[in-house]
């Protein structure tokens, strides 16, 4: 049996930045020595930085760039040592062919959109229970049917949607009953997830963090939460432990970003919890280390169900988008 | 204008002197006219009183934590306000009465044999945990210094449910298929719902296993029932301040209502006929305190300290007494009343003369009796308190449905 070849579409965001960047090296358009960024790359082909970053690591891989003591990386194999040259890629004949072009629209409109729509969506559930209207959201945001239900379809499979008896697709209510039931979930897999990632997590990663805290430069505790995320639950090997914690994270973190966003203040004690158990993960103190993210999470989880009731002094009118009708 | 001018003018007139203010945000419960001006005559500062209803208090004091000093309210709207980090811990080492302070807040109950009750109790949310948040394991910081508090039933008409009799009146008298059409409910959600749930309970259309933190299918049951009710016209409409739950009374507009210990000295020619219940499930209490803003330092906190100890020293708790609430610490209060003030309001006897309220008016005629007796008898008898419950936001959003549909029901 052979494999059918994946169309242009279909293929990962990052084999597509890849197709477009190795296009633009071999056929000489970019100098040796070119710093590559993935902020401008990523802005230069709408997509998030995330996939022009694995690209870069692909790429690496293959020799056509190699790290070198700043940021980012160097157009050429290593070895060669050439100098550093900082410009921006549209002072070079920058290409992207038509075939790849269409393919990275489509997706720069996709990912725009599909986190604009996970943020209302997320946001409106505080207010009650809501209907979406799937004609009202593609002319809301200006794209086709087509583009409006594959973001619906994906909201589904993360968790914040749900389809109703009649085929409706229903959003919320988030109450305290969904709010304890996410920490407990919380509760029974991130610390499992921690046990399983200990060996994969970089402790000089875990050093830089403990770092920022200890120089005041962390924003809040939503940040060092998405540090915890992505740098040790994250690297607990088994992908399918790491999608489902992400997606019952969703709710809870937008819930805490729509009650940031009206000016609550830091959670200061927050923040020393948080100092105290990247200590004990990058002092690979595995069992201590677990057992105060389980504490943790019970007062996070103690907490939040406080922050819910300040929800009910906010007019729901002010932020929900016409898309979405209460039930 | 010419400088020489301006100089002669400035002379001329008398030299100012900032006077020291606090500004004091509250509801009308505490933050009365009298008991700002004892304050006044007392502290040496000037002090500013803003009187909000319950929601719009509690969204300001949260929202907008920089225009006032003090925060006076009760110990249910505190997680809110407290949690938005508006506010400040006390020291209770700089609450000179602080171990005359009552039980009843202290340690969640008038002794340790009594129910604490349901709800939010004021010792579960009075001291500040380690790490920031509220609960009754006791520390040297507090969230609210306890003041004036109540229990609280419902008014009923004499006419159409007869005297109480030994076994009490019951919560079930609110919900009443005989008082169809002549029932108004307090539009507070962290109050009204609790009335008609006790009511419900009690007459047993509905079961809660906490009642005092009910599931979001408990609420739906319960706001299914009350739209029912309302299709069938069982309510005249609902009320935000005593003032207008009295005027429905002196109307004749209800037979059986949502009703607060002050509005049953106003209600003039219905007095004795219109009585304040004593339920024989018990009483839903509340508990009245007051607190320092988050901004408060230096001198502006000690002002803060001053006006907290203030409101332990006697006066104020006369004037509450005077409208039927009790302070936590009776026994400063008992020398600033007449012994047939106290009498009366502490000790649950026959009122010996006429009483007086705090704006001077009759509020209890001689040879009335307080319903439901002394304040030890009626604080042990505790059911639930008013509570902002886990499933506050989705209840009150509901409550608030049901409540705007109960508004244009009944013009």
């Amino acid at each position: 049996m052979s494999r059918k070849p994946t169309t242009q579409g279909q293929e990962p965001l990052y084999e597509t930045i890849s197709r477009v960047l190795r296009h633009n090296i071999v056929s000489g358009r970019l100098p040796q020595g070119l710093v590559l960024i993935e902020g401008p790359i990523a802005k230069l082909m709408q997509t998030s930085r995330a996939p022009v970053q694995a690209s870069l690591r692909m790429l690496n891989a293959e020799e056509l760039v190699h790290r070198f003591r700043g940021r980012g990386y160097l157009v050429g194999a290593d070895g060669q040592n050439p100098k550093p040259i900082r410009k921006a890629l549209d002072e070079y004949d920058f290409d992207i062919p038509e075939d790849l072009r269409s393919t990275l629209a489509v997706r720069g409109t996709w990912l725009r959109v599909y986190d604009q729509v996970e943020a209302e969506i997320a946001a409106c559930q505080i207010f009650g229970e809501f209907r979406v209207i799937e004609t009202e959201l593609a002319d809301y945001l200006g794209v086709s049917r087509t583009v409006a239900r594959d973001v619906l379809s994906r909201l589904n499979e993360r968790g914040l949607l749900r389809k109703g008896a009649t085929s409706h697709w229903l959003a919320g209510p988030l109450t305290a009953r969904t709010l304890r039931e996410k920490f407990e979930l919380r509760s029974i897999m991130e610390p499992a997830a921690l046990r399983l990632a200990t060996d994969h997590i970089d402790p000089v990663q875990i050093a830089r963090i403990r770092a920022r805290i200890d120089r005041g430069e962390t924003k809040g505790a939503a940040e060092l939460e998405d540090a915890l995320m992505r740098y040790c639950l994250g690297r607990a090997p088994n992908s399918a432990l790491v999608e489902i914690i992400g997606n019952n994270r969703l709710l809870l973190s937008s819930m805490d970003k729509a009650l940031n966003d009206l000016g609550l203040p830091v959670d200061t004690v927050a923040l020393d919890q948080y100092r105290t158990l990247f200590d004990l993960i990058g002092s690979r103190q595995v069992d201590a280390a677990t057992e105060y993210l389980k504490e943790h999470l019970r007062i996070l989880s103690f907490k939040s169900l406080a922050r819910l009731k300040i929800v009910a002094l906010i007019p729901e009118s002010e932020s929900i988008p016409r898309y979405l009708v209460r039930v | 204008m010419p400088a020489d001018l301006r100089t002669t003018h400035k002379l001329a007139s008398p030299p100012r002197v900032k006077r020291r203010k606090l500004r004091v945000r509250g509801t009308d419960v505490t933050l009365l006219e009298q008991v700002r001006q004892l304050a006044v005559a007392d502290l040496g500062f000037d002090i500013e009183f803003e009187s909000l209803d319950f929601l719009t208090c509690q969204h300001r004091a949260a929202m907008d934590p920089l225009n006032y000093d003090i925060y006076e309210q009760c110990f249910h709207n505190l997680d809110i306000v407290w949690y938005w980090g508006a506010l400040q811990p006390i020291n209770t080492d700089r609450i000179t009465q602080w171990d005359n302070i009552g039980n009843l807040a202290k340690a969640g109950g008038i002794s340790k044999y009594t129910w604490q009750g349901h709800g939010d109790a004021p010792v579960r949310k009075l001291y500040v945990q380690p790490d920031g948040t509220l609960g009754q394991q006791p520390m040297p910081q507090i969230s609210m210094m306890p003041t004036a508090h109540n229990v609280d039933s419902f008014g009923f008409d004499r006419r159409l449910f007869g005297d109480e009799g030994p076994e009490g009146s019951s919560w079930a008298w609110l919900l009443d298929r005989r008082a169809r059409g002549r029932i108004a409910l307090v539009d507070e959600p962290a109050i009204g719902i609790f009335d008609v749930a006790l009511a419900a309970e009690a007459n047993g259309d509905l079961t809660f296993q906490d009642i005092g933190n009910m599931t979001v299918d408990e609420i739906d049951s319960l706001m299914a029932l009350l739209e029912t009710l309302r299709q069938q016209g069982f309510f005249v409409g609902s009320w935000v301040s005593p003032d207008q739950a009295e005027a429905l009374v002196r109307d004749d507009r209800v037979s059986v209502q949502s009703m607060w210990a002050p509005s049953y000295g106003n209600l003039g020619a219905m007095d004795g006929i219109f009585c304040e219940s004593f339920p024989r499930e018990g009483y839903r209490a509340w508990h009245g305190g007051a607190s320092l803003a988050r901004h408060l330092t230096g001198a502006k906190l000690d002002m803060g300290y001053e006006y907290l100890n203030w409101w332990l020293t006697g006066p104020a708790g006369a004037v509450m007494a005077r409208q039927g609430h009790y302070m936590t610490n009776p026994e400063g209060v008992r020398e600033y009343l007449s012994p047939e003030e106290w009498g009366y309001w502490y000790d649950g006897g026959v009122a010996r003369c006429d009483l007086k309220g705090p704006d001077g008016k009759t509020v209890v005629r001689m040879g009335q009796r307080r319903p439901g007796g002394a304040y030890r008898e009626r604080v042990s008898r505790i059911a639930m308190w008013n509570t902002v419950m886990d499933e506050y936001n989705y209840a009150a959003r509901a409550w608030n449905r049901f409540i705007a549909a109960l508004g244009t029901a009944t013009p």
